[in-house]
């Protein structure tokens, strides 16, 4: 039978600025998906994207290159990545006028 | 389970005679997850309102304890450990505690035999705090044992008509200052409101969830924790943050007559027969309930982490 795990790293959390999620260790998982669920978006010209970003030792961070968005709208987003070591994040830019987006965000492992 | 023979069960814990939870991570979650507020609320499963903002709290991961200088630390039975952490947000100790500077994990299940009368949890666990700054110019600024505040493990349990929160749990720093006692869970004498720091209508009883509610005095006092008599101790921290040992906690309580009857840290054992385990009347749709709770809190705003190995659970 596989390992799975899928671990909350924000829920319903609303957000105005530029933020990283919590440092994840996912060492034993040989891939990983992030799920966002944009609940609510407010604002004008609301955009968010987000990079993966890896790290030697979950101080330190570098971009692995897999981007999710630029997104404007509600609704359920992915981004697909393997190939990590051990530390996981999302480097998460919201732009926009006034800009607020309600999120839920998700890391899905499996090995 | 391959990973941890009946011989090595034995030695590494001292089990009662029926054991309920036999979990080395090492194999995975074993359903040890996250603890989250209750979505139950119109009109897109909201929570109820509450002083205290309870979706902050990080999630569990598997971890290798892999850190800069010395790369993977693994864990004692194998590569992986459960691991608790915080945001690194924090309050003074006698605030209310900042959302995300706690960590927490659970286990849920129930009784399933009516003869109990000692329930007992077991752990190797270690922690440490994150390595991301040297705190000014002196010697050991490097060293930031003194961000972990506290640590602790409890049960929350519903049984018999009356539910009760029981556990232990470690003072290890007080706005930065060493503290190094145990506390166990029993309330002050104070109002529901009180308990939960001022505000009236908040929906928690008094002796319910201390792990957040409850005042907390400078001095290290919490209206939620008594000191236990003696309890002083110093644990095996080691001498850098990138240097975990294992240590080894047992907590057994008299479930029947609902009191206390010892803990051991390490190699010290405590005596606490005859303290008393606060008892509220029960709550709606748990009867049976047994969820086993481990926590962590900082005392600076860093991350700190709290790392388990395996634990037992067992009853007779």
């Amino acid at each position: 039978m596989r390992q799975f795990q899928a671990a909350h790293l924000e829920v319903k959390k609303t957000f105005s600025e530029d933020f990283q999620t919590h440092p994840f260790e996912a060492g034993w998982a040989s891939e990983a998906i992030f799920f966002v669920m944009v609940e609510n978006v407010s604002g004008e010209g609301t955009r968010f994207e987000a990079e993966v970003e890896i790290s030697h030792d979950g101080v330190h961070w570098t971009g692995e290159g897999s981007v999710l968005g630029p997104l404007e709208e509600k609704g359920l987003h992915f981004v697909r990545v393997s190939h990590f070591g051990n530390w996981l994040r999302l480097n998460c830019r919201i732009s926009g006028n006034r800009p607020a987006l309600q999120l839920l965000i998700q890391i899905a492992l499996k090995e | 389970m391959s990973l941890f023979s009946d011989t090595l069960a034995t030695s590494r814990f001292q089990p009662l005679s029926r054991i309920l939870v036999c979990d080395v991570f090492s194999s995975g979650l074993n359903g040890w997850m996250s603890l989250m507020p209750n979505f139950t609320q119109a009109p897109n499963f909201d929570t109820r309102e509450s002083v205290v903002v309870k979706h902050q709290w990080p999630p569990v991961m598997l971890s290798t304890a892999t850190y800069r200088y010395p790369g993977t630390h693994g864990a004692l039975s194998g590569a992986y450990s459960l691991k608790l952490s915080t945001r690194p947000v924090a309050n003074r100790y006698e605030e209310m505690p900042a959302p995300g500077s706690l960590g927490h994990a659970i286990k849920r299940l129930s009784f399933h035999h009516l003869k109990r009368k000692r329930l007992q949890f077991e752990m190797w666990f270690a922690y440490t705090a994150e390595q991301d700054q040297v705190n000014g110019g002196y010697d050991l600024g490097g060293l930031s044992e003194n961000s972990l505040r506290a640590f602790g493990v409890a049960f929350d349990l519903q049984e018999k008509g009356s539910r009760a929160f029981t556990g232990l749990r470690y003072v290890n720093s007080v706005n930065g200052q060493p503290h190094r006692k145990w506390q166990y869970i029993f309330p002050s004498e104070v109002s529901d409101a009180q308990w939960a720091y001022g505000t009236e209508g908040d929906w928690c009883k008094r002796g319910v969830d201390p792990l957040w509610y409850g005042r907390r005095y400078p001095d290290g006092r919490h209206d939620g924790f008594q000191y236990l008599p003696g309890g002083e101790q110093e644990l095996c921290y080691n001498e850098t943050d990138c240097k975990i040992n294992w240590l080894y906690f047992r907590m057994l309580l008299d479930i029947e007559n609902r009191e206390y009857i010892e803990l051991q840290a390490q190699d010290r054992i405590f005596d606490m027969g005859g303290l008393p385990i606060y008892s509220i009347p029960a709550y709606a749709r748990i009867e049976g309930l047994l969820n086993p709770l481990i926590w962590v809190e900082n005392d600076a705003t860093r991350r700190v982490f709290f790392y388990v190995d395996s634990v037992m659970i067992s009853q007779d």
